[in-house]
């Protein structure tokens, strides 16, 4: 890439670190430029050590990196934490008394102080940094106006404009040239973070009812769809806890409505008896998982992929279900699409299993790759569904493929009944052993049907060669960046990026491990889960696991490196 | 005589279980509704009680145990056409399913709640149910329950709930009458409904509710919300059935903006509403 810039905010939470980021990435659309956020936060409401970073480039940006070029610390007690992450002809701004470079110390406060608000401390930054990267100010009118009333919205361009003299007048000509942005042509792109991707595919997919109990990091599912939901017919509740959220999706789902729950591990812990239920009862439900570290409470706030077993596994009982996990916020939106399709198909739960990383990182997006397709329902009603005579409506009839027409309650002349006990074909509970072997062969008849309808993962690189990385999830592009770094290093490097883990594409994997001299896994977990699943699935071994568990997200340089010392 | 909602289907309950006749009241309260059965959904548990649905030709959804409540809500909040009736044992829905019992009786859904009420677990032999009287020996306290009893309509009316009742099984008619009622009141409504268990609990017994309780009076102020928290408390010698407290208020139908119009399962998803959606998150610059 011929421009990678890589900016981090730091500071508490209440410092405005979000509004620095969300500034500069719409300033750099505006010229012409593409970004990837990343959040780092810690589980608290004010104060701590917040950062995000925004990662500019010339191509569209999908990956984070360490060390930054331009560091922005808001409170100055955690310049040593931060400091040493600021790379080779890096600089870095502080409300310090003194400083040498890399280390500028910027008269922060004052400059707010000047613009009217000690609060604008970080728009005076802001604006210092928009000067190094030769941004036009006027760009951030647009962000201003959207965020701030006619007083404060004049005061926050005062201080992004204070901000800029004072580089002018105090920063090296050569910072600015360094990292200037050459003019460029914007061109359209739409801004979405991966939860709210996630959201916004759900609800293109018919996604008409959503109930949730608010948690780290699947919140922003939530409050997206509450927010956006009602434009196209949806209904959100907040659930008393997360045993209720997905009874409630269950029961609308019984009605017809497609149905969506958000959270993360520990809620789903507590969702798993109803995930059991939806099993028995074969209603379509969506559940969306952002995995975060565990166990118990473990890092709240921070990201892990530790929960892909507990996703594949969970619930008492045997019974189809469908894993989805989006690698991307592209990928959310596409994934949520079809996972509210395909669960209304088969009449099965579909389990969309995302991380903190994923649900927290923001990208610019081109608009035409977001496909909006139409909704198809599989839901019968008057003439189609099946009826004779006197005979009750078979909600479970026994069919070839195992999916029983799905009729719901309130169409006349029927009734439509549901049991969490085993039941006959008519929904009514029995003891019978025989009906009992029937039903269960006919669920298993609709995870063969699921199985035949596997997303493919998604391969990138030579058909053979020294190394094969394989993810699953968000680490699809670091991943990819990392392929790209070693090939440029000259090694025969290729990936496969899991999209469906349940029906698991084990044919393929199978294919594809043998072919390269090194496979491994690359995973945010300890115990090398997909490794396993992978030797469990393809009877296939792969020759190691790269695991990182600490809370934090891969990066491409890091991974790189890690491979160089497995590998090499 | 075949009633509308006779249902072929076989239950499993003993002999002179009182749940014969709170099925047969809601049978009857269903008939003088003048619904459908396509119209009509009643939701349970599990438990004995949770079992009644399947004696009823109407829609059922015999879901988890202390789980009816959040099903039958969202139920009702997808399609507001049926309606929606929940029955369960009292285990159910003050135990295994108590927060749900809690903060539904505040989403105040237009659903009617009747529950079982016999003070003990039948389906699991015999063990205490929140609402046993202390003292009692079940199967899992020989000397007996130490737990203060969980007063269901006490905790209904300081939630705030519209409609709260008493019922016995026994009395058939009496009970149906307050079935009907709690189906017709347009918010949450609660009819608790003691019945004995022939086979478990040897204390609460036809005879012992014979002498336990009374009819409350033709004048009584349904809308006297102290008043019917006392009687809400009344114990031994004197538990009141009938109507203690009957008062509406906005349902949760008519308070959430997003419920009125089509059932949620008929609603259109415009891909160009989506688009717009989209459209909204362009950079300024777009």
């Amino acid at each position: 890439m011929e421009i990678d810039v890589n900016v981090r905010v730091a500071g508490g939470a209440g410092q405005g670190v979000h509004t620095v980021s969300n500034l500069i990435m719409r300033m750099v659309v505006d010229a012409g430029y593409h970004f990837h956020v990343t959040q780092d936060y810690m589980s608290r409401i004010r104060g701590g050590r917040n950062s995000q970073t925004v990662r500019i480039g010339s191509d569209p940006v999908r990956a984070g990196r360490e060390t930054a070029d331009i560091l922005l610390v808001v409170n100055p007690d955690l310049l040593p934490h931060f400091l040493p992450a600021v790379g080779q002809g890096g600089f870095a701004l502080a409300d310090f008394p003194s400083a040498d470079p890399p280390l500028f110390s910027v008269p922060l406060k004052e400059m707010a102080g000047r613009a009217g608000s000690p609060i604008l401390a970080n728009v005076a930054g802001t604006g210092v940094i928009a000067w190094a990267l030769g941004i036009p100010l006027e760009t951030a009118d647009a962000v201003f106006q959207a965020d701030f009333k006619e007083d404060f919205f004049e005061k926050n361009r005062q201080a992004l404009r204070f901000g800029a003299d004072w580089a002018e007048a105090h920063l090296p000509g050569e910072i600015r040239e360094r990292f200037r942005l050459p003019s460029r042509p914007p061109v359209q792109r739409i801004i979405l973070s991966g939860n709210e991707a996630l959201a916004l595919g759900a609800l293109a997919g018919g996604c008409k009812f959503a109930a949730g109990y608010p948690m780290t990091p699947g919140t922003s599912i939530l409050s997206t769809l509450a927010n956006d939901g009602p434009s196209v017919g949806l209904l959100f509740e907040q659930a008393e806890d997360e045993i209720a959220a997905l009874n409630m999706a269950i029961g609308a789902a019984y009605t017809g409505a497609r149905a969506l729950v958000a959270t993360s591990g520990g809620g789903f812990a507590l969702m798993v008896e109803a995930l059991s239920l939806a099993g028995m009862m074969e209603i379509p439900v969506v559940i969306a998982i952002g995995m975060r570290p565990g166990p118990a409470t473990g890092m709240p706030t921070r990201t892990g992929q530790e929960d892909l077993a507990f996703a594949l596994s969970a619930g008492h009982g045997e019974f189809p279900r469908l894993v989805l996990t989006p690698g991307s916020p592209e990928e959310a939106f596409d994934l949520a699409q079809r996972a509210m399709d395909l669960a209304e198909e088969f009449q099965v739960p579909a389990l969309l299993l995302t991380d903190q990383y994923l649900a927290d990182t923001i990208v610019d997006i081109d608009p035409e790759v977001l496909g909006v397709h139409p909704v198809r329902r599989h839901i019968v009603r008057g003439d189609s569904v099946p009826r004779s005579g006197e005979e009750p409506y078979l909600r479970h009839a026994y069919t070839e493929n195992g999916v029983s027409p799905m009729a719901v309650p309130g169409e006349p002349g029927i009734t439509v009944v549901v049991d969490s006990d085993e039941h006959t074909e008519d929904g009514h509970l029995t003891e019978d052993h025989a009906t009992r072997n029937r039903m269960v062969e006919k669920r298993l008849r609709k995870g063969a049907m699921l199985a035949g309808r596997i997303i493919p993962p998604l391969v990138a690189g030579p058909p053979n060669g020294d190394l094969l990385l394989i993810g699953f999830g968000s680490t699809k592009e670091v991943i990819g960046e990392t392929r790209q770094i070693l090939a440029r290093e000259g090694r025969t490097v290729a990936t496969v990026h899991l999209r469906q883990v349940m029906p698991f594409p084990a044919e393929e994997v199978a294919r594809i491990v043998p072919r390269y001299g090194t496979a491994l896994t690359v995973e945010n977990n300890a115990h090398g889960q997909l490794a396993r699943l992978i030797r469990g699935e393809c009877g296939v071994k792969v020759d190691g696991t790269i695991l990182r568990y600490d809370g934090l997200p891969f990066t491409p340089a890091a991974l790189a490196e890690d491979v160089r010392r497995k590998v090499w | 005589m075949v009633g509308r909602f006779d249902s072929e289907c076989e239950n499993a309950w003993c002999p002179g279980c009182g749940n014969f006749g709170i099925l047969s009241a809601v049978k009857k309260a269903l008939e003088e509704t003048g619904k459908q059965k396509h119209e009509v959904v009643l939701v349970s548990g599990i438990g004995q009680a949770a079992k009644l649905p399947h004696s009823v030709n109407v829609n059922v959804f015999n879901g988890l145990h202390g789980r009816a409540l959040p099903a039958a809500a969202a139920i009702k909040m997808a399609n507001q056409g049926l309606t929606v009736v929940v029955t369960s044992g009292d285990g159910d829905i003050y135990g295994e399913g108590g927060n749900h019992f809690l903060h539904n009786v505040r989403r105040n859904v237009d659903i009617a709640l009747f529950v079982h009420d016999n003070k003990v677990y039948g389906l699991t032999k015999g063990q205490p149910s929140p609402t046993s009287d202390p003292g009692w020996t079940g199967s899992l306290q020989r000397s007996g329950v130490i737990s203060g009893p969980f007063p269901p309509l006490a905790v209904a009316l300081a939630l705030g709930c519209g409609f709260v009742a008493r019922g016995y099984s026994a009395d058939v008619d009496f009970t149906a009458g307050l079935m009907l009622q709690a189906i017709r009141f347009p918010g949450f409504a609660l009819v608790d409904i003691l019945q004995p268990c022939v086979t478990f609990n040897k204390k609460n017994t036809y005879d012992w509710y014979g002498r336990m309780t009374y009819k409350l009076p033709s004048d009584h102020d349904v809308t006297d919300r102290e008043k019917a928290f006392t009687l809400a408390l009344e114990g031994e010698g004197r538990i009141p059935l009938g109507v203690l407290y009957r008062k509406e208020k906005p349902a949760f139908g008519e308070r959430h903006p997003q419920v009125p119009g089509l059932p949620l399962g008929e609603r259109e998803t415009p891909e160009e509403a989506v688009r717009a959606l989209l459209r909204r998150r362009l950079a300024a610059a777009g």
